[in-house]
């Protein structure tokens, strides 16, 4: 093999990379905004959290001025209502959760030494929503129009049109909009950290950063859902009076709380599992040493993402619910305190065994881990509910949490930021500047934070624009004011230091730190990530694999060229990571840019009911991702297999599981269950707190539900038929049976609608029909879109992008009929029959 | 430490003779005396953990010279990060799990003696005294209770969510649009607290207080039933500009023709600590003020400003009210 | 119990543990609120809904055992010291046992401190 690579004349090898150069250039211009490289969008969306972030920041700083001395009135009632409300939906929506995407996108593929994400265009479409949703309701602010009844909107401040005005629409759509973006994401993480490792990766040798991310990006599936069904029956309250939190009609808004904290508290760990993560690759690299409990840190990462859906009501301890419910919640709280510990554990055992260089970079890590542990200790406190009655919303948990985020969160965040700043220009952050940043965020971080446990003990509640002067509040919130602008001042430190100019520094090595992760032998010149994809035999390939770098950059490894000009990378196995195919990914395309805008466009004309504007842009939207699918997915190769290098050959085509398409179908949809199931949830919710919760309103007709059920499943199973056939050659039945599982999915859904419609069911009346109505408008949704993919596969087919041999397209609509089957049968036997049998 | 500040503010607070802000760690109430105590336990041992974990994580990362071999540093992690958190937080749990039903015992609505019905509003509080015998007593934005004997809160919200919450006394209850909660409290010594609205409920939120004072139980008998019938009023006038402006179509005043629901009970005002729902002193001029600009005084308050009227009249209702004693 | 592969080639042995623990999180937390929303429904005492906590609690145990059981064994018993980090088949097979003891060991804590309530509490009271 090798002597091939000997026999390879210099020319040949600088017209290999200089074709790799131009598959994978940034194009030019303002074109350059068009990009989709891993590398670009990740530095977007870090730079547009962190802008975020600072502004959430003043934000923050203005509270601070306000509440420095009692009774004061540089802000008005009203402004920091919006501020505080807008301070935390900045800093979770807008900074937390996407700034560990953003880490993720630009990190990934170099340290599981692939070329790009799986999806590189569904990650430029991310950071678009992203940034969009982010300026609009970040903007409001400006036009007195942000919403102000807090980060978690409780009903009915926030539903009642008395309470709240505008502003509750813009955050409702604005996040909305931000929680199909981290969706996306996620499905883009797990896929990639699935099948997008280097060959010779197994699952035992993975960075634990992308052990991490797997679980988060897990997490993300089954906590924003929730959410996102809150947020659909939140507006529908707000748009067309569904009274799904009023209580005069049967609502509650207990349902709201339930499934805005099923999302908030593993928020909480989406937001600190990454940045624990760097943590886990910073701490081995100072050490000199790998890491000591790999799968230790596995344990906690999984522990931890599973016991966090344990936790929710442990913010609802002082609603009124029995205590049974509360001390479960209590005990798992309690639980989740052990893989935390585990993890930082770890990190000690780790610096025992080693040797350790005090960097800058461990410097902010050990400073957030100390800033983290009192985060946590008081997490233990106000997790047993007879405390938290007491410490429950007063400026002990504000103290709380920001120990949790700040410590847990953001300083592990700058220590990243200090340790992968030179993959971005090969060139150091300033060690001093470094040092003065933490000093003052570490000291004015406790002089902030630290006396608000105090001043929440002395009875002061989270939330207030004021306080008198006679209760002894005031010198502690001076204390904490000065402290903000401490912390603020070493804030800027860091921008500073990140912003200054650096064209005279010299250009650094590859690896300053010396550290054994494949991330850092990708040249941040080149946008092409690695040279050729290697093969690993080592957990610190850096470390272990002799010459490796040197072989890479040579393009000795796998697909060192591009000769037919795409922008290609291997798919492996998910434990083994066993090269099984050439994955082709989509180049810069301007298709993304267009359906972010065009869905944001929707989102935003839907806030302020701009009915004509809404269908406008959400047909645009429409045909973009038609057009974006059509061109860029399914594509059939030229070729069935190519030489990849190394006497390698790979097929170029895949279908069914083994496809990344297949994956990112059934992951979307896990996702999409899981919201599903929180509506089926909130009626059962409502069932529980009524004696009769139909409250007399005739419900849906059985037969026609159980009709409408079975219809269902019969277009499913010609779904599954034309599936066959097509396999077995025979296309002209193939489209036959699509046509009738189409027309039997129309009938499907007239006669579902008809279940709530024949006995009159009015949704404004009542919470019982507005919850029936939920569900069923849920199924027909689906199913619209069920037939359109069904259209888009008769089109494919005719159009000849759909063979019996390359039905990628069919069996991941087949794949998404069969949630469709599944959230049918549920919802019409629930509607149809439950009232019934109770 | 904490005592200390508390102690300190608690005295300023006596200085100032305002309805006091009591810390929860200087508990005045049973089950706040409880908390106190799993606090101070908790704070004890959170503080060692706390000055250990960054002992071994200073000595790991700045002293430490002896590469430890992977197996002992194992062991580290198994010792350190599960078995020593496994059993000391089952310990805790089981305490705090064996505190709740003692905290908050089932209070029969036959067997509490006393039975208060508070009703939380934008941004103020009704409340009504339900005693076992005897006619209900109407009230606003203050609660009495009698040291020494349990009693019962019922919780409710006219409008949005609200927090009940009395810090020396005890932890706090959501009052809940739909809901009604409950919440059973024993106070054991006298003194006047503060209450806040611990659930933010819109603009003015932080204006959202009221007074909670614990007394002896024969003094709180007596003032019960000297609440149960109307005032004797003083400044007859201020009554007659009170009905005539229109103030009776919101608020009560009992023995007059008064009768409005919407506004606080104002049937004895004057006999209370603060007006505004525990935001302003009790004195004719603080009422006047609020009187002439609520909107100033308390953003997204409902009550209209009255500023139009000529300043006597104002000050003849504010020292009326004063005198409902 | 060669019913069950001794080398299971798949991520999701990982998360049995875990799952048990959701399990009997849920089994628990619905089957208390139900009860409690609802007593008239089932028509027993609360000292029924306790022995249900405890029958689900001993299931979830013994489910998580098995799992720690069987994690173990693919571990080899434990004659192979961590870190598995050989970029063998073997290896790969080895972490993945353990990391599942690992877990499973969690999830058994995680299932105890669950059912914990259910011994103190004694009543629906709010």
């Amino acid at each position: 093999m090798s002597a091939a690579i000997k026999e390879r004349s210099r020319e040949e090898y600088k017209a290999q990379e200089e074709r790799l150069r131009a598959v994978w250039a940034n194009p030019a211009g303002w074109r350059y905004w068009t990009s989709v490289n891993n590398f670009q969008i990740g530095l977007w969306y870090g730079s547009a959290a962190f802008a975020f972030m600072l502004f959430a920041g003043v934000l923050a700083l203005l509270m601070r001025l306000q509440l420095a001395v009692p009774d004061n009135d540089f802000l008005s009632a009203e402004f920091f209502n919006q501020a505080f409300t807008l301070h935390g939906t900045v800093m979770m929506f807008l900074f937390a959760v996407p700034i560990f995407e953003a880490v993720a996108i630009f990190l990934l593929p170099p340290m599981l030494g692939a070329r790009e994400m799986p999806f590189p265009r569904l990650g430029a479409f991310s950071f678009w929503s992203f940034f969009l949703g982010g300026v609009f309701v970040c903007g409001s602010i400006f036009f007195n129009a942000a919403p102000s009844a807090g980060w978690f909107m409780y009903p009915p401040l926030a539903t009642d049109k008395e309470f709240s005005g505008i502003g509750a629409d813009i955050w409702l759509l604005g996040l909305s909009f931000i929680e199909v973006a981290s969706i996306a994401a996620a499905v883009e993480l797990i896929v990639g950290i699935m099948k997008c490792r280097a060959p010779g990766m197994r699952i035992n040798l993975m960075p634990l950063f992308a052990w991490y991310l797997l679980i988060v990006a897990g997490m993300i599936l089954f906590a924003f859902p929730p959410l996102i069904a809150g947020d659909l029956l939140f507006e529908m309250e707000r748009m067309f009076d569904w009274p799904f939190f009023d209580a005069a009609r049967g609502g509650d808004p207990l349902l709201w709380q339930h499934l805005f904290w099923i999302f908030g508290h593993p928020e909480v760990y989406i937001i600190f599992l990454p940045a624990i993560a760097l943590m886990a690759m910073i701490v081995p690299t100072f050490s000199q040493r790998p890491i000591v409990g790999y799968s230790w840190i596995v344990l906690a990462a999984v522990g931890t993402g599973f016991l966090s859906f344990g936790l929710w009501v442990h913010h609802m301890f002082a609603t009124g619910l029995p205590q049974i419910s509360l001390a479960f919640f209590s005990a798992a709280s309690e639980a989740v305190a052990i893989p935390t510990g585990v993890q930082i554990f770890v990190f000690i055992a780790t610096m025992l065994a080693g040797r350790v260089i005090f960097s800058t970079p461990m410097l902010f890590g050990a400073g957030g881990l100390a800033i983290f542990v009192i985060g946590g200790l008081t997490g233990v406190m106000v997790a047993l509910a007879p405390f938290d009655w007491q410490a429950h919303d007063t400026y002990f948990v504000v103290a709380h949490l920001h120990y949790v985020l700040i410590g847990g969160m953001l300083f592990p965040v700058v220590a990243g930021l200090y340790y992968y700043y030179p993959l971005i220009n090969a060139k150091k952050l300033s060690d001093r500047l470094g040092r003065l940043a933490f000093w003052l965020m570490f000291c004015g971080f406790n002089i902030a934070f630290f006396p608000m446990h105090l001043s929440g003990l002395r009875g002061m509640p989270r939330r207030v624009f004021t306080y008198p002067a006679e209760i002894g509040w005031d010198w502690l919130n001076l204390i904490s004011t000065a402290g903000a602008f401490i912390f603020a001042a070493g804030v800027l430190v860091v921008v500073f230091d990140v912003l200054r100019p650096k064209h005279r520094e010299p250009r650094g090595e590859l690896n300053p730190w010396n550290a054994g992760t494949l991330e850092w032998i990708s040249e941040p010149e080149e946008d092409w990530g690695v040279r050729s994809i290697p093969i690993v035999r080592s957990r610190y390939p850096l470390w272990d694999q002799k010459d490796l770098a040197r072989k890479v950059n040579e393009g000795r490894y796998y697909l060192p060229d591009a000769e037919e000009g795409r922008r290609e990378g291997l798919v492996t196995s998910v434990l083994d990571a066993e090269p099984i195919q050439v994955l082709r990914v989509g180049g810069t395309s301007n298709v993304t840019i267009v359906s972010a805008l065009s869905l944001g466009a929707a989102f935003i004309a839907l806030t302020f009911h701009w009915w004509i504007a809404t269908a406008l842009a959400a047909i645009i939207c429409f045909c973009a991702v038609i057009y974006w699918l059509w061109t860029g997915t399914g594509e059939i190769p030229e070729k069935p297999e190519k030489d990849v290098g190394l006497g390698l050959s790979l097929p170029l085509y895949a279908s069914g599981p083994d496809s990344v398409g297949w994956w990112a179908m059934f992951i979307t949809m896990v996702g999409d269950g899981t919201a599903f199931a929180s509506l089926v949830f909130g009626y059962f919710f409502y069932w529980t707190i009524h004696a009769d919760f139909t409250a007399g309103i005739a419900g849906p007709d059985a037969v026609w539900s159980l009709v409408a059920a079975f219809l269902f499943a019969a277009a499913w199973g010609l779904m599954m038929a034309a599936r066959m056939f097509n396999r077995r050659r025979a296309t002209a039945a193939m489209r036959g049976l699509l046509v009738l599982s189409l027309l039997t999915a129309v009938a499907a859904s007239a006669t579902g609608l008809a279940a709530p419609w024949s006995p009159g069911m009015d949704p404004t009346r009542h919470v019982y029909p507005a919850i029936v109505w939920i569900l069923v408008i849920w199924v027909l949704a689906h199913a619209a879109l069920g037939t359109v993919m069904q259209a888009y596969c008769l089109a494919r087919s005719l159009a000849g992008r759909l063979t019996p041999k390359h039905d990628v397209d069919l069996s991941n609509v087949v794949l998404y009929w069969h949630f469709l089957l599944v959230t049918a049968v549920i919802t019409f036997a629930i509607i149809g029959l439950f009232p019934a049998a109770m | 430490m904490g005592q200390y500040f508390s102690l300190s503010a608690a005295s300023l607070l006596l200085a100032s003779g305002f309805a006091g802000a009591r810390s929860v760690l200087e508990p005045a109430g049973a089950e706040a005396q409880q908390i106190a105590i799993l606090f101070w336990v908790m704070l004890s041992g959170g503080a060692v953990i706390w000055l250990g974990v960054v002992a071994l994580l200073l000595h790991s990362a700045l002293f430490n010279r002896r590469r430890l071999a992977e197996q002992s540093a194992s062991r580290i992690i198994l010792w350190g990060g599960v078995v020593f958190p496994a059993v000391t937080l089952c310990a805790l749990l089981a305490y705090a799990l064996w505190l709740m039903p003692a905290l908050r015992p089932f209070a029969q609505a036959s067997s509490a003696a006393l039975r208060i019905e508070v009703t939380g509003r934008q941004f103020w509080w009704e409340v009504v005294y339900r005693p076992s015998r005897g006619p209900p007593v109407a009230s606003a934005n203050e609660i009495r209770l009698p040291v020494g004997e349990r009693v019962e809160l019922t919780l409710k919200s006219a409008d949005v969510i609200h927090s009940f919450w009395i810090p020396p006394l005890g932890g706090k209850m959501d009052m809940i649009p739909g809901r009604t909660n409950r919440l059973s409290l024993m106070a054991t010594k006298s003194g006047i607290f503060r209450g806040p609205c611990a659930e933010y409920c819109g603009t003015s939120h932080a204006l959202m207080a009221f007074s909670a004072v614990a007394m002896e139980p024969e003094a709180f008998r007596s003032w019960l039933a000297a609440q149960a019938i109307p005032a004797e009023g003083a400044g007859a006038s201020g009554g007659a500009l009170f009905l005539r402006h229109g103030c009776g179509s919101c608020h009560f005043v009992a023995g007059t023709d008064a009768r409005g629901l919407i506004g606080p009970d104002l049937s004895h005002v004057g006999s209370r600590t603060t007006v505004g729902a525990g935001i302003l002193p009790n004195t004719e001029d603080a009422v006047a003020r609020f009187i002439a600009r609520p909107d100033l005084i308390k953003p997204g308050s409902r009550m209209p400003a009255f500023d139009m009227l000529p300043p006597g009249d104002i000050r003849a209702i504010a020292a009326w009210l004063r005198g409902l004693q | 119990m060669r019913l069950i592969p001794k080398e299971i080639e798949t991520l999701w042995t990982l998360f049995t543990a875990p799952v048990v623990w959701v399990v009997h999180f849920l089994a628990c937390y619905v089957g208390a609120a139900i009860y409690c929303a609802k007593p008239e429904l089932i028509g027993l005492s609360f000292s029924a809904v306790r022995a249900g906590i405890a029958a689900v609690t001993v299931i979830a145990l013994s489910l998580i055992a098995l799992s720690a059981w069987l994690a173990w064994r693919q571990w080899g018993f434990g004659t192979d010291d961590p870190p598995h980090d050989d970029p063998t088949r073997r290896d790969r097979t080895l972490f993945q046992g353990f990391a599942t003891l690992l877990l499973s060991g969690l999830s058994f804590i995680a299932v105890i401190f669950t059912a914990m309530p259910a011994l103190f509490l004694t009543g629906c009271i709010r």
